[in-house]
């Protein structure tokens, strides 16, 4: 009677797995929202504004305004790039000042300490890009209170201590442009495999997940064979995706890293094993740490968003905030050049696509 | 006494040989059974990749042997190869020439793992303490002068670890494979094998093993290891002695970050994650009692590649990289256990 029912379940196993094109391994449980195949925006559960107000701030409408940007910490690569976006955008608008100061090292308690002295000093408003959600919270709050606004990028406090955020990518805006640049460089019906951190790192286990649901819905035929855990290790990482080389052979078309070191890990080893040309890599990561890869060519796509338009992108949305342009309730907002940015999450504006660096721009970044 | 110093060698030699037999079987035993599961397991390319991406693992392990078979133990070892390899790369991309850029790492691995053995040799601290100190202060050290943004942009010959030995004779151009003459083409998949890293391991064993069994610096090791105080009686003074131990260690540590730092386009300026538990594993499994005064460098060597060879063979079975740290418990589980079972045989049971 066991037995049989062991048989049964085991059938019912296998039968499922044959019926159902089967999830990817390391992906999450939680529902997914797949983007439409051609690129529309797709839907978006709305969502009321849960941002927080103002209070007793002068109403600057169209006159010139001082912000100030306290991103995580000063002097690296990627802070460097969105501070470049930020004067891109107050040049631009002719009508703003930005000043980006902050900590060296990415300690919350050095960034309030930079925020509450220029709430004394005096701004317009504020730029932050959080070291903690929380911790950040009553300082932001406190200038909340003192009328200055409060506009959050790149990593957001708790929604109740800042009037906007501005979101650089959405799980299933990366999820597409990774399995469309994937199927773009192998081929439809191709077979590939992908190197993540940990099946429970949730950021990858919603990315993995997003892209399954999308694969299944725009490249079917496209094989997933196998996901292997690499935690954040450099040396494991190459090892494993070096071993995935050596399984399937011929078999494997494609790489795709799910972490910034995965991706120039797998690329490292598809270099090493004499098999660029042959076996694509597609991964996020940043630009530096693939540079060498992408220059030989044995890379072609990397995917993650630009923060110089991060950047470029928050100064618009305060000077939008400030004119009275950008309200609760608004469904979008003028941003430049980047055209119409989509507000999602009730107090949120999404970037839009994800940024894929290639051999034409990855030169322009440091970061 | 002089007696039982006459003895212990070859009581030792024999009893290490038994675990290294073991660790042979166990390699064979995997490689035969994944090897029938999925015969691109055994292929060339395969053993490339488990050898040549962990022989930096075996070096270091060498020096991890000896440091607790002097009744030490080092758990800095990883973050200093995280560190080492850093600067190593730093030097490189600043336009040192190559030579420094892989020496003078060496050399300050050396001075490092002194210091170290000053303090545990002199002050009698004990060294778990000392290391960890040393952990924190690399690990920590690191980030912030870093800031974890990686190495990048190193010239070619560079990289060491890419070299094959048929480029010493035949291409001068490093990272690019010498075309193998007509007339050795059978034995092109051995001179494959046959890179920088593979030849440091093999050359950096033996040679430590002869060093560690033939002579009497070697030999104090395992006198300090085993009896400090029995040893001091017959003139083996255990600081000078430990002094050494970690001067070795430090030799070994530098070329294993040599091998780390030059096999990878990108230095990831972070510590390697556990990498100190795997060194030490692979000592532990090799046959190196934790308490000290016995154990091989051959055998740690083996283990090495054992546990490699597992990570790989986990992937080809399917089974997720995380029963690796399992595997390493039980192997260390039966490596004790089997340690134990040889002293009841002999009636040496403590």
């Amino acid at each position: 009677m066991k037995y049989s029912l062991m048989a049964l379940a085991l059938g019912a196993t296998l039968l499922s797995g044959n019926a159902f094109a089967a999830k990817w391994d390391g992906g999450d449980d939680l529902p997914t929202n797949p983007l439409p195949c051609d690129g529309g925006a797709g839907t978006m559960a709305a969502k009321a504004y849960d941002g927080a107000a103002v209070t007793g701030s002068v109403d600057k409408s169209g006159k010139p305004i001082t912000l100030v940007d306290v991103p995580k910490l000063i002097g690296i690569g990627y802070f460097n790039a969105t501070t470049k976006g930020m004067q891109d955008a107050a040049k631009e608008l002719g009508n703003v000042k930005v000043t980006t100061d902050g900590p060296t090292e990415a300690k919350i308690d050095e960034q309030v300490k930079f925020i509450d002295n220029y709430i004394t000093r005096g701004v317009d408003g504020v730029l932050f890009a959080a070291n903690d959600p929380v911790a950040i919270a009553p300082v932001l709050k406190k200038a909340l209170s003192k009328g200055v606004h409060v506009i959050g990028y790149d990593a957001n406090s708790t929604p109740d201590a800042r009037e906007w955020f501005v979101n650089q990518a959405q799980f299933n805006g990366i999820a597409k442009a990774m399995v469309d640049n994937l199927a773009k460089e192998i081929g439809e019906d191709k077979s590939f495999g992908i190197v993540t951190s940990t099946f429970t790192t949730p950021n990858q286990a919603r990315w993995i997940a997003e892209m399954s649901a999308y694969a299944a819905k725009c490249h079917p035929k496209l094989k997933w064979l196998e996901t292997v855990e690499a935690q954040e290790d450099n040396i494991l990482s190459f090892n494993q995706a070096s071993t995935l080389l050596n399984k399937y052979g011929d078999q494997l078309s494609g790489l795709m890293g799910m972490t910034s070191v995965a991706t120039p890990a797998s690329a490292e080893a598809v270099t090493r094993s004499n098999l660029c040309g042959k076996v694509a890599v597609v991964g996020l990561a940043t630009p530096n740490a693939m540079k060498p890869y992408v220059a030989s060519g044995c890379v072609k796509s990397v995917v993650l968003w630009n923060p110089v338009d991060l950047g470029y992108a928050a100064v618009y949305v305060t000077r939008a905030v400030v004119d009275g342009k950008l309200k609760a309730g608004a469904t979008s907002v003028e941003a430049g050049k980047l055209g119409k940015l989509s507000v999602v999450n009730g107090s949120e504006i999404l970037l839009g696509s994800p940024f894929v660096y290639d051999k034409s721009n990855i030169n322009n970044f440091d970061f | 006494m002089s007696a039982t110093i006459a003895q212990a060698p070859a009581r030792k030699w024999r009893f290490s040989l038994s675990q290294e037999w073991l660790l042979l079987i166990g390699i064979a035993t995997l490689f035969i059974v994944v090897g029938l599961i999925n015969p691109r397991f055994v292929a060339s390319r395969n053993l490339q990749s488990i050898l040549l991406a962990n022989a930096y693992v075996a070096v270091a392990a060498i020096g991890m042997s000896v440091v607790i078979v002097s009744g030490n133990i080092d758990i800095s070892v990883g973050s200093l190869i995280g560190v080492l390899a850093s600067i190593s790369g730093a030097l490189a991309v600043a336009g040192v020439p190559v030579f420094f850029a892989w020496a003078i790492p060496v050399v300050i691995s050396i001075l490092v793992m002194m210091l170290q053995g000053a303090l545990v040799a002199y002050l009698r601290i004990p060294s778990i303490v000392v290391t960890l100190g040393m952990l924190s202060i690399l690990k920590g050290g690191l980030i912030s002068v870093t800031n974890g943004v990686w190495i990048s942009g190193m010239p070619d010959s560079f990289h060491l670890a890419q070299w094959h030995l048929l480029d010493l004779f035949i291409a001068a151009e490093p990272g690019k494979q010498a075309a193998v003459p007509e007339s050795l083409s059978a034995l092109k998949p051995m001179f494959d094998l046959l890179t920088m890293p593979v030849l440091f391991m093999l050359f950096l064993t033996l040679g430590a093993a002869w060093w560690m069994r033939n002579t009497a610096k070697g030999r104090s090791v395992y006198a300090v290891g085993g009896n400090a105080e029995a040893a001091r009686l017959c003139g083996i003074p255990r600081e000078r002695t430990l002094m050494m131990v970690f001067a070795v260690h430090g030799l070994f540590t530098g070329l294993a970050a040599v091998l780390f730092a030059t096999q990878p386009s990108v230095i990831q300026s972070t510590v390697p994650p556990n990498l100190e538990l795997t060194i030490i594993t692979a000592s532990v499994v090799g046959g190196v009692s934790i308490l000290g005064g016995t154990g091989t460098v051959i055998g740690s060597t083996l283990a090495a590649i054992l546990i490699a060879a597992i990570g790989s063979a986990l992937i080809f079975v399917n089974i997720s990289p995380y029963w690796l740290r399992a595997a390493q418990g039980i192997l260390i589980l039966v490596t004790v256990l089997a340690d134990i079972y040889r002293r009841r045989q002999r009636g040496l049971a403590r």
